[in-house]
């Protein structure tokens, strides 16, 4: 398109590397392989790269780079094999048909025997397997040998790792380290080849195959009983060495944790059986570094507390691990220490998410170049969804921006030292239409505000995936949008620092479809503009909702124009100067939609407006100032985090001082923390017996849980007075229990103890008043367990001993204890580990 | 932290070590393991404990609480255990101390107002016999601590008393009884038992 502008043509002579990488995740190739491969190919391998030659090497240069940069991807290929192999493999129904049976994995992981199975260094063996000479020399796959040696190695068979020679290595050091390393292309036909030949083979001996990478399998032989694993691995390692003539190496154990791991010992072309006896030996010794799912940062984070093995890992208890590191990576290390692993192999899965990334030789000038960038990023990604035979409703655009100061790279046209940040949008209706992905696209990239020239790295992904066949009776227009979910924005940055979420309102279908609305007295010329192609059910303009409008996503508003036959704008633009937006929501701003949509070239946009400020004026009487500095530096629009994160930082004074149904209101609307220690242990006298003093809460620390113990807010609690005017006489008559014998300990059990000696008989309420009462009972309780399970069980033991005497007389309780025992119990175990006893 | 803080919850985690030493040594007595003659009544924050005659026993529980000082003082500790064991080794009750110092929040601590608490829980623990299960023959028993993470090697002589315990874990989460809580700022402890759980059925044999 504009090639002819780049002036520089030492580019042209300059080494030449891409980075791709191929995002077609699949939920078990969980290990990220970074592959590099160079653009420039000495043209043996790739004969599909017309004229690469003449091939330019950034987006600056090369109208077409998008599409010559994935030819030229060995990640691209193995993203698209997956496809091959889904259809090649699992074409029939059978193909998972056993995936299922693997649910009850906890009982089936004792006997199971899982082979895992992997070719050595396959692309390198692929390409040297017919080249006898080449077999006992170091030899590595890279798409450039040139003198500059800047291209990166993308394998290297064991001979060269014997030097030292690395993946991921630029060519000039892995030749510093061997000089005589033979650098060899790629050969994409021949990896096909002999996948396909892998998989056929693997799949004549076993069933349960589960397809990891084009030459990395796990098999499950349990039911195989007749044969010895050992024996079926060495047969099936014979063949594939026949066959293809590459080597591969197995591991054998009892998970395909272990399976995996003893993979690692085994190779190159050996195997290694680990039998349920010899795994606590083996794992003891093993660096934690080595288990799969621990990266650099984690393993740090381990040596740091003095862990460096397993059998160190061994010797954490498990809620300790989860406490440090998460549940989800606390319960990985505490089963992978042990050789646990709950996974079982299962067919290759559906795709959660498919997309594509350029990280390479992005360099733009001006808008126009990204919007050319775009839409042959959007061809792809549409290309690959159509493959997959999938569509998708939420679309991630991920930008790599360089890092202030960053250097050049020294990777040649790299992305360097970057920034990354990702925003997201779903739609209702799931597509693959690659003009939708275009104007979604070029909206999210217009929500980054960037400066183009600072952009080193663009991916789209499409996520939320549906199969295209099934979601085609649902169509794709306007209409069903009108009338489905909400659609959402989310946008994310350098990892949820930033974050903002836009929903439609959700009234939006009653004013769209011609409710009363505020903008009835717009002009009566512009209903006439509901005409024509107009679908007949969308209401006329003049029906439509300002508010509303401006909510919506840009991407919805825009499409919402088109219906409209692109005088929605007009109107909103008219309307805006008009009226002064007081919206609570924020607006992704329709001007910058509008331009991005009609002029391409500007694309200004106004996230940075997302936290409105006519939200924060409203809550700022309800706040102390110290919150509002926060506040405003938290991206974050949800209305309770306009709010102090915690009790210890609201003024008292002032919520005391509000209505008390305002009160309940603000209260209602904590989002909940974790506690440690309860706020009634350190009570918040009320305001009217100290107006002037702050009232000293820091005892509750910040971490006062809010939704979750607004109840027992305050002394005496909000709940006594809630349950005052319950009209419900057992609860009026806790209440004042309450006030008589817990005003000096604000707690639970001396009021039930009371209880229990005062009241000889309950009158039960009626079915429909104890209803209410039993849900204000257990709402009571529920919050109340939430205050004291970390730090006084011997409370919620003494509660829950008294309440069960109290079910034996009424029904209230009865049912109360019934449906509190399962949350205690579950509280508790999530605290300790166990259940309470309770006799 | 400044130096008075350093010290307060040093002095803390000093009070804490001894409560444990008279603790430990109520649990074993409690539980009948010695002849009754084997203790000896005294008092500690004014209330009636039992305190080991043997110098051996005593050594041993006194060391292992001071053994701990150092691990506490940082914060590592999460939980202390009193285990019994039966013949095959086997946990079959665990008294559990869960430790909690806040140590940014160590701000006035009244040394009265801690022992007070504290003094409660030694009330509790005494009258607590009817909570506990009868020992098995021929069992024995340990003071196992839960690390929040593993400590240094080496980083002070005391910690050395301590080595990695490879005591067996219940199959399923056990039976917790509350036995005593105590929330006073700076010190959240809390004393439970833990019994194997033999109520749930077992899952089908197959």
């Amino acid at each position: 398109m504009n090639a002819e502008i780049l002036g520089n043509h030492d580019i042209e002579e300059k080494e030449v590397t891409s980075e791709i990488q191929s995002t077609t995740n699949l939920h078990s190739a969980s290990d990220n392989k970074s592959v590099h491969v160079n653009g420039k190919n000495d043209g043996k391998s790739i004969a599909t790269v017309a004229g690469s030659s003449t091939r330019r090497h950034s987006t600056l240069e090369d109208p077409n780079f998008v599409e010559n940069y994935f030819k030229n991807s060995r990640l691209h290929f193995i993203g698209t094999w997956r496809n091959r192999y889904r259809k090649r493999f699992h074409g029939s129904s059978n193909g998972l048909k056993w995936a299922d049976s693997g649910q009850n994995a906890a009982e089936i992981a004792k006997k199971s025997t899982i082979i895992h199975i992997d070719l050595d260094c396959f692309f390198v063996s692929v390409v040297i397997k017919n080249r006898l000479e080449l077999h006992d020399k170091p030899v590595a796959v890279c798409h450039s040998d040139n003198p500059k040696g800047t291209a990166e190695i993308s394998s290297a068979n064991y001979p060269a790792r014997a030097y030292g020679v690395k993946a991921g290595m630029f060519v000039r050091h892995a030749k510093d380290l061997c000089p005589q390393l033979v650098i060899v292309p790629y050969n994409f036909e021949a990896y096909e080849e002999v996948a396909d030949q892998f998989y056929d083979i693997l799949h004549r001996h076993c069933r349960k195959v589960q397809a990891l990478s084009c030459d990395e399998a796990f098999l499950d032989v349990s039911d195989l009983s007749d044969v010895e694993p050992e024996f079926l691995a060495s047969t099936i390692r014979n063949e594939i060495l026949e066959t293809t003539g590459c080597s591969a190496s197995a591991g054998i154990g009892g998970t395909m944790l272990m399976a995996r791991l003893a993979t690692r010992v085994a190779k190159p072309a050996g195997q290694l059986y680990i039998s349920a006896e010899k795994v606590e030996d083996f794992l003891d010794q093993l660096p934690v570094g080595t288990l799969p799912g621990v990266g650099s940062v984690l393993k740090e984070k381990l040596v740091k507390q003095n862990i460096q093995t397993c059998g160190q890992l061994r010797l954490i208890s498990k809620d300790s691990l989860q406490k440090d590191f998460g549940v989800k990576t606390g319960e990985m290390l505490w089963s992978y220490s042990r050789g646990l692993d709950l996974r079982s192999v299962t067919a290759v899965q559906e795709s959660k998410s498919i997309g594509a990334e350029v990280n390479w030789g992005v360099r733009f000038r001006d808008q126009q170049d990204v919007q050319h960038f775009l839409q042959c990023l959007c061809k792809e990604v549409s290309l690959r969804l159509q493959g997959c035979e999938m569509i998708g409703r939420t679309f991630t655009l991920k930008i790599k921006k360089r890092k202030k100061d960053a250097e050049e790279p020294t990777k040649y046209m790299g992305c360097g030292d970057c920034d990354n940040m990702s925003r997201s949008i779903t739609v209702p209706a799931a597509t693959d239409d690659v003009e939708v992905l275009q104007r979604i696209s070029k909206n999210l990239f217009g929500s980054f505000c960037l400066d183009v020239k600072e952009v080193r790295g663009v991916g789209l992904q499409v996520s939320k995936l549906d199969s295209a066949d099934l979601s085609n009776k649902g169509s794709r227009t306007l209409k069903s949008w009108l009338s489905s979910a909400p659609a959402s924005v989310h946008i994310e940055q350098d990892d949820n620092v930033f974050s903002a979420a836009v929903r439609e309102n959700s009234d939006y279908n009653r004013h769209a479809t011609g409710g009363v609305s505020r903008l009835q007295e717009s002009e009566s010329a512009e209903s006439s503009i509901q005409s024509g192609d107009t679908n007949s059910s969308l209401p006329p303009m003049c029906h439509l909702d300002m508010e509303v409008l401006e909510n919506l996503p840009p991407e919805l508003l825009s499409e919402l124009d088109g219906t409209y036959g692109g005088k929605l704008y007009e109107l909103i633009e008219k309307k805006r100067g008009k009226r002064k937006i007081n919206s609570s929501s924020p607006h992704i701003s329709l001007d910058g939609t509008a331009a991005g949509i009609k002029e391409l070239k500007s694309i200004p946009v106004k996230i940075h407006g997302l936290s409105t400020s006519g939200e924060k004026e409203y809550k700022e009487p309800f706040v102390p100032h110290s919150s509002i500095a926060r506040t405003s530096n938290q991206g974050t629009i949800e209305m309770t985090d306009l709010m102090p994160s915690s009790l210890s930082q609201v003024d008292v004074s002032v919520l005391q001082e509000l209505p008390e149904e305002l009160r309940a209101d603000v209260l209602g609307a904590y989002p909940a923390h974790r506690r440690q220690q309860s706020s009634s242990d350190v009570p918040v006298e009320t305001c009217k017996k100290q107006d002037e003093e702050p009232i000293d809460i820091k005892g509750t620390e910040n971490e006062i849980g809010f939704s979750c113990s607004s109840l027992w807010f305050g002394n005496p609690p909000l709940w006594t007075e809630k349950f005052k005017v319950s009209g419900n006489c057992t609860l009026e008559f806790f209440s004042e229990i309450y006030y008589k014998v817990a005003q000096s300990r604000p707690m639970l059990s001396p009021v039930l103890q009371q209880a229990i000696s005062e009241i000889g008989i309950f009158h039960d309420a009626s079915a429909n008043e104890l209803d209410k009462a039993i849900y204000d009972v257990c709402e009571l309780l529920k919050q109340y367990i939430k205050l004291k399970v970390e730090g006084d069980i011997e409370e919620i033991y003494l509660c829950f001993r008294l309440l069960k005497r109290l079910a034996a007389r009424s029904q209230l309780f009865l049912q109360a204890y019934e449906i509190m025992s399962p949350f205690v119990q579950a509280s508790i175990s999530e605290h300790y580990g166990g259940s309470l006893s309770i006799p | 932290m400044n130096r008075r803080d350093d010290n307060q919850s040093g002095e803390v985690a000093r009070t804490v070590v001894e409560f444990l030493e008279v603790a430990i040594t109520m649990i074993v007595s409690l539980k009948g393991f010695y002849p009754s003659e084997a203790f000896e009544r005294r008092r500690y924050m004014n209330v009636v404990v039992q305190r080991a005659r043997h110098p051996e026993l005593r050594d041993y529980i006194h060391s292992a609480a001071s053994g701990l000082l150092p691990f506490i003082e940082k914060g590592l500790v999460e939980r202390v255990a009193v285990i019994f064991f039966s013949e095959d080794n086997v946990p079959v009750e665990k008294f559990i101390f869960k430790v909690t110092i806040n140590t940014s929040s160590a701000g006035l601590v009244e040394e009265g107002q801690l022992e007070f608490a504290l003094r409660s829980f030694l009330i509790k623990l005494s009258v607590s016999k009817s909570l506990v299960k009868p020992l098995p023959q021929n069992c024995r028993w340990e003071v196992t601590a839960y690390l929040r993470s593993l400590p240094e090697v080496g980083s002070s002589k005391e910690g050395e008393l301590w080595i990695p315990t490879d005591t067996k874990q219940w199959q399923k989460p056990p039976v917790i009884t509350p036995v005593k809580s105590l929330n006073s700022e700076p010190l959240c402890l809390q004393l439970y038992l833990e019994h194997p759980n033999f109520s749930e059925p077992q899952p089908h044999a197959q």
